[in-house]
């Protein structure tokens, strides 16, 4: 537990070096909420605006969940990096099991994940309500299971590729397909609606509905917002998968590449 | 030579290109077509080619910018100072360089912007041919303000941070993703500075070449908008060749 704990040190002072690029991260996710989305209230469809009032409403806490994916996904980049200069040699070094290390890398993502992710969450609290004390345990948890699932994948994609390029295109395929294919930014009984016509590839369709990310998003708005389809546990199940998977793939895949 | 060389330095980033083609086909297959069912018809009759054609300059403006992080890359690596000693004045060379940032971003859209037009459908040649000389020059103007940008902060780290920031206010508070009128209802400050944005001058010159403008709103005057983005081209072009030529040497570079 102590060397997984030195681990989630050195991630976390590595992570605060960027304060800057953190500082101007979260400026450009208010930028989407305080621009994009208050546009996107006086241009949105009246079923929108029935069921949640403001699109505004209905992004803050998409916008929050993309927040904690980004930032969760940082740790691919530096494990990918170090990779490449072959640090890892170094780490092997280190008095402790490749478990630890790989648990350690792990869960310094999704630790990561949810500092930069709390005042996006906050904002979206004060704008739309504060939850009951239950609710707001539940949101962190599930959150906090999500960012490990992400820091996991992004793991998983930074031993699988062997140069910067290829991990950043990766990551950019990985990026899209899961914030654009999700609740994030419109209701998914849109995707849903468009894949019953034909107009949305079946796949796509259940891949939104799976899609932590919507779950996430649909988990806080069912908190936070009244009158919507209440609070559902599948939702809770479908990141407790995701995460699972990945955190598997990743410690396995990072044990593999430092053995190499 | 110093535009050839910028547009080959360009294609070396193959896996950056695919990226931003990947970017751009989910923005319009994921993003576009979802988003399209959300917009009230009567605020916005057709948002999809609206959000295709806005999304042609978002991508052109990114793609644009890219000419600011090789002048880092070169800082890194001392290519500065070989660039220094060939035989081309400094005003010729970032003259140079300003126009191959231009140039290889219009070469790498161009296919881009085909295939918007595929999807945006009718295109009135003389007018678009008036769009396309007008996006030329906003892709030289964004290049020499990403040039003048990297040369005056002369930090990476803080010219990265500064972009991220500058793209998502500039891109946001523009008319390529929501018409001028639906912006100005929403905040007339955000109303006010989309109504003197380069992004929004070249998205409205676009979508009026492409003579799909009559659907969402009437440009009066398309005069206006490409005086703009002359004004722009030549404020970034030339105040980028002066602040190039007195900052390019001393070092410093973080």
């Amino acid at each position: 537990m102590k060397a997984i704990m030195h681990i989630v040190e050195h991630d976390l002072r590595n992570f605060f070096r960027y304060k800057w690029w953190l500082v101007g991260l979260i400026s450009m996710n208010l930028a989407d909420l305080f621009i994009m989305a208050i546009v996107y209230n006086y241009m949105v469809s009246s079923a929108v605006i029935a069921q949640y009032d403001t699109y505004f409403k209905f992004f803050a806490p998409g916008l929050t969940v993309t927040g904690l994916f980004a930032s969760a996904f940082m740790i691919g980049r530096e494990i990918n990096m170090e990779r490449r200069r072959e640090v890892h040699h170094y780490m092997l070094s280190l008095p402790m099991t490749r478990m630890e290390l790989a648990i350690g890398r792990v869960l310094s993502g999704g630790i990561r994940g949810m500092i930069y992710m709390s005042p996006l969450l906050l904002t979206c609290f004060v704008f739309l309500g504060f939850p009951t004390v239950w609710e707001l345990l539940v949101i962190l948890i599930v959150l906090f299971l999500m960012a490990l699932g992400i820091s996991g994948l992004s793991i998983a994609i930074a031993v699988s590729t062997a140069s910067l390029e290829k991990f950043i295109t990766a990551r950019g395929l990985v990026y899209y397909t899961l914030f654009f294919c999700s609740s994030v930014f419109y209701p998914l009984s849109l995707i849903q609606q468009l894949g019953a016509e034909g107009k949305f590839p079946a796949p796509l369709v259940i891949l939104a509905e799976v899609n932590p990310l919507s779950s996430a998003s649909d988990m806080i708005r069912s908190f936070l917002l009244p009158d919507l389809p209440a609070f559902s546990y599948t939702s809770i199940l479908n990141v407790v998968v995701f995460s699972a998977i990945f955190i598997l793939s990743a410690a396995f895949a990072y044990i593999k590449i430092l053995e190499r | 030579m110093v535009v050839e060389r910028d547009i080959r330095l360009f294609f070396q980033y193959k896996f950056l290109i695919i990226l931003r083609a990947i970017w751009f086909v989910s923005q319009i297959v994921l993003f576009g077509l979802i988003a399209s069912r959300m917009i009230n018809v009567r605020e916005v009759p057709d948002y999809f080619r609206y959000y295709v054609s806005g999304l042609s300059i978002m991508t052109l403006y990114s793609a644009a910018i890219f000419i600011g992080f090789d002048i880092y890359e070169e800082a890194e690596h001392g290519v500065f100072e070989y660039l220094l000693s060939l035989p081309v004045s400094r005003r010729q060379l970032v003259l140079g360089r300003s126009i191959g940032g231009g140039l290889r971003s219009f070469i790498y859209v161009g296919p881009l912007i085909a295939a918007s037009l595929f999807v945006i459908g009718a295109v009135n040649p003389l007018n678009f041919l008036v769009a396309l000389f007008a996006l030329f020059l906003f892709s030289f103007g964004v290049s020499g303000m990403s040039i003048t940008i990297a040369v005056m902060i002369k930090s990476s780290d803080r010219f990265d941070i500064l972009m991220g920031v500058l793209d998502a206010l500039i891109v946001r508070l523009s008319t390529a993703m929501y018409p001028l009128a639906v912006v100005q209802a929403a905040n007339p400050l955000y109303g006010g500075v989309a109504n003197f944005n380069p992004v929004s001058y070249a998205a409205d010159l676009f979508r009026w070449g492409t003579g799909i403008e009559s659907t969402y709103f009437t440009l009066a005057n398309p005069l206006l908008p490409l005086l703009g983005i002359i004004a722009f081209f030549a404020i970034f072009t030339f105040v980028g060749v002066t602040i190039y030529d007195r900052r390019i040497e001393g070092g410093g570079w973080q």
